[in-house]
């Protein structure tokens, strides 16, 4: 989770001809693409969008680096498949539509900087929600410093070993409270100043 | 584990789609029952505890692919119509890292939403009950986890016909199948193997694994709460059941 500030820099600092498509023709795509996902059901089909969408990648330049992200689904998608009794074609339709969704949104977030999606979703969904993405959002990163922070104090505290489980889950835990509690503390300070600066109920974010 | 790290395109359309409809209804059902200004209080708070879960999910313990949700504790922190919202947000972040599809989402929410205001409730009955914090909540996290992974057992299963459709996909022809509320009709065709979904396999798998999860989590949970407690003890609202 710590790619999300990299992604985030990628998705403002680069400048490939898909960073500078509008967020909502992205999202359109997105959209399209998802639906080929739930309704194409070959493998040369699904292989194709996949080629696609891995081209789009190169062309856009996004970093190798970030490319597991798009892979990482695939752990999960492993546990599915003992559902079809390891039937190769099923295995490989399973395996691309995981590809195809993961790479299709690893590319709309590396070349789309956040705010700009939450506009476009603003758009579309109730505003709490979105003032929720938002603040979730801006949240993510404040935990981020912090957890920076813990890391270093969980490393002098022996860290995670397994040959210590019973520390090692000690450990992990204070970690967690000790993010919890700073984040509440940040949150209540985040409103006090929220309030001040006259927020009633309602983020207002430019539309563009 | 207790949440669907399915695909898009998996699930029958009917499915997911009744999902978003589920919580689109209890998401009207609560903004009426909450009072706006208290709700406007706590946004930072959502949104903190919502950044929390996000960033819990990203612990993952890799031989069982399993992370933390931090579901219950987060029920405990901001109560049950409030982890409704918190869990939604949850998902849209993590299925924008291709954590569970985004046709999913509703249905994910459903599922951590059940855990949240599962374990709020029943650690408030267990804390009356034992008076004893780490206990408690040990208890609530590993028993609404567990109704949780069942509850996405469930869900799983309702999509059996929808598999075996996939699967015999490769002897059709059709290219592109889009079919809402089709399931219920024959797919066992003439010459095509009676059955080929195996629940029972995926049950095997999926408990052991889930049960591991449960008592991870429910002692991660419970140390993280007496972390809580012994530092901002106002944050767990037991005074009231004190008295």
């Amino acid at each position: 989770m710590i790619q999300l500030s990299y992604l985030d820099y990628l998705a403002v600092e680069k400048k490939s001809f898909l960073h500078r498509l509008s967020p909502k023709l992205k999202i359109i795509v997105m959209i399209l693409i998802l639906f080929a996902i739930v309704t194409v059901r070959n493998l040369p089909g699904l292989f194709l969008l996949y080629l696609f969408l891995l081209g789009l990648y190169f062309l856009a330049r996004v970093p190798m680096r970030i490319f597991p992200l798009t892979l990482y689904p695939l752990v999960f998608a492993f546990l599915f498949i003992f559902l079809s009794g390891f039937q190769p074609f099923f295995i490989l339709l399973i395996f691309l539509k995981v590809l195809c969704g993961s790479t299709g949104v690893v590319l709309l977030l590396a070349t789309t900087p956040y705010p700009s999606i939450f506009s476009v979703l603003g758009k579309v969904l109730p505003s709490s929600f979105v003032m929720a993405l938002f603040l979730t959002y801006r949240s993510v990163f404040i935990l981020l410093s912090v957890l920076e922070e813990t890391q270093n104090a969980l490393y002098l505290r022996g860290g995670i070993q397994w040959r210590h489980p019973w520390r090692s889950l000690t450990n992990i835990s204070n970690a967690f409270g000790h993010l919890i509690i700073k984040g509440i503390d940040s949150s209540e300070k985040m409103y006090e100043s929220m309030v001040i600066r006259g927020f009633k109920g309602q983020i207002h974010y430019r539309r563009e | 584990m207790s949440h669907i790290h399915l695909p898009d395109g998996v699930l029958p359309v009917w499915l997911w789609a009744s999902g978003f409809v589920i919580v689109i209804l209890i998401w009207a059902v609560l903004f009426r029952l909450m009072k706006k200004e208290e709700l406007t209080r706590r946004f930072p708070l959502l949104g903190m505890m919502a950044a929390v879960m996000v960033l819990g999910a990203s612990v993952e313990i890799v031989p069982i692919a399993y992370h933390v949700n931090l579901t219950v504790m987060s029920g405990i922190l901001l109560g049950p119509s409030l982890i409704f919202l918190a869990t939604f947000v949850v998902n849209v972040i993590l299925a924008l890292f291709g954590h569970g599809g985004i046709t999913v989402i509703a249905l994910n929410t459903l599922m951590f939403s059940i855990e949240g205001a599962l374990g709020y409730f029943l650690f408030h009955l267990f804390w009356r009950l034992l008076r004893r914090l780490g206990l408690a909540v040990f208890l609530a996290t590993f028993l609404a986890l567990s109704v949780s992974t069942f509850s996405m057992i469930g869900v799983v299963s309702l999509g059996t016909s929808h598999y075996e459709e996939l699967i015999h996909q490769e002897e059709g022809k059709g290219i592109i199948g889009f079919e809402f509320g089709k399931e219920k009709e024959g797919h066992h065709k003439e010459g095509l193997p009676e059955k080929e979904v195996n629940m029972n396999r995926f049950i095997a798998i999926i408990l052991p694994l889930g049960f591991i999860g449960w008592v991870l989590e429910g002692i991660i949970t419970a140390l993280i709460a007496r972390y809580i407690h012994r530092l901002r003890p106002d944050l767990l609202r037991l005074d009231k059941e004190n008295r």
